[in-house]
């Protein structure tokens, strides 16, 4: 089969880009061939009719997946999603509720304070502090005043009703838990102290 | 419109919590715990858990001077006890909210068990006077009162439907006991037999009326 390669004049003449008027003279009969042939194509169209009958009645007996409820639930589905700007408002109302009545609840009781005091004798302490729940584990935030020589340190707190888990701070490096109340492990090696109010 | 409805209000309530734990945070814990507890905290406030003890563990972490990675293995740990905690409430029957789970965790930690929590919970009483009781528990434990004694104890007390303040004298009373020359168990054991004696009778003189503050803890 020989190939014929047409003008690119010829070919937008075939794409019906031009008219065969609009060819120049020379390509007038190459042009008038070219449609020619293409009118020659038989445009009939293919009868498929026994493909797809075959096809058709392979795939009518192949049995029909089941589809648990598992498989619909983690089927891939199309998710549309529409901003409607009229909804902003329920929404943010909703958002506002939650944040209200859904926030952490406090760890105590508001009104409920209990005064207690604290302990502790180190004579050869130079500085004491308390540290736990109530401060936020904040070493300098409580310390302990030393009471004459005999190395008792003490301090009086107004705390929350509730639990507090604290220790001692000596010389701003060391944790001491207090000997005069219970404690439990605290996680990290050492022991934390325990008051329940 | 359902979805926008529920996603917008949860999205902004996300991070809202989100910037206040960080908040809590800043500048007391290193950025990797910061961020660890950041998504503990949410995930935790998604199933109903108080958030409270994870910070409070992150920035004791902290202050104690504990390297990160240790002090990240204590934050897991306690989201873990507050999940044990909420499931053995549920278990006994209990509609929980985070200060009840939050005590749960604390006497989980303190040496009680899951099965612990859930006799408590199946005594009936109310979700504050519980509250109260697992803390005593707790308390107890941390005081060497074996669980069999300390649960017999508790238990008794909270099916007396006495006021939940009540609960608060009973790590002073056995501390007295004890003070006396028994053993822990044995303090808890006489006090429970006291404590269903009075439920059967009526309290003796001069404890109907529980003081309204308890005493100081014993110190030195």
């Amino acid at each position: 089969m020989s190939e014929h390669e047409f003008h690119p004049l010829v070919k937008q003449l075939l794409d019906g880009d031009i008219t065969l008027a609009a060819l120049p003279p020379e390509l007038r009969a190459e042009g008038q061939e070219a449609l020619r042939l293409l009118a020659a194509v038989d445009r009939t169209p293919v009868q498929l009719l026994a493909i797809s009958q075959h096809v058709m009645q392979k795939i009518a007996v192949r049995p029909l997946p089941e589809r648990s409820v598992w498989r619909r639930v983690v089927a891939p589905r199309e998710v549309r999603l529409r901003i409607r700007p009229w909804l902003l408002a329920p929404a943010l109302a909703i958002a506002a509720a939650l944040i209200l009545f859904l926030r952490p609840a406090p760890t105590a009781a508001p009104g409920s304070l209990i005064t207690v005091r604290f302990v502790l004798v180190a004579p050869d302490a130079h500085e004491v502090s308390l540290a736990g729940t109530f401060n936020r584990w904040d070493a300098h935030a409580t310390p302990l005043v030393r009471s004459g020589p005999t190395g008792v340190w003490t301090a009086t707190l107004t705390l929350a009703a509730g639990q507090h888990q604290y220790a001692f701070v000596v010389d701003g490096v060391r944790w001491v838990p207090d000997p005069g109340a219970p404690a439990v492990d605290d996680g990290f090696g050492r022991r934390n102290s325990v008051l329940t109010l | 419109m359902i979805a926008t409805l529920l996603v917008i209000p949860l999205t902004l309530l996300g991070m809202q919590q989100q910037d206040s734990i960080a908040a809590r945070l800043a500048g007391r814990v290193t950025p990797d715990v910061a961020t660890l507890v950041q998504q503990l905290s949410v995930a935790a406030s998604a199933r109903g858990l108080p958030v409270d003890p994870l910070i409070q563990k992150a920035i004791e972490g902290s202050a104690k001077g504990v390297p990160a990675e240790r002090v990240a293995t204590a934050v897991r740990w306690v989201a873990m006890q507050l999940d044990t905690a909420a499931a053995a409430l549920r278990e006994g029957g209990v509609v929980t909210d985070t200060l009840v789970i939050a005590a749960g965790e604390f006497a989980i930690s303190a040496g009680l068990s899951n099965h612990d929590i859930t006799a408590l919970a199946r005594t009936g009483a109310s979700v504050a006077a519980l509250t109260v009781g697992l803390r005593v528990a707790g308390t107890l434990a941390a005081m060497g009162v074996p669980s069999a004694e300390n649960i017999g104890l508790i238990s008794t007390k909270l099916r007396s439907g006495r006021p939940p303040g009540d609960l608060l004298l009973v790590p002073a009373d056995v501390q007295s006991e004890i003070a006396r020359g028994v053993t822990p168990a044995q303090a808890a054991a006489g006090l429970e037999r006291a404590a269903a004696a009075q439920a059967r009778h009526g309290p003796p003189p001069g404890r109907d009326n529980p003081p309204p503050h308890p005493p100081a803890p014993p110190h030195p």
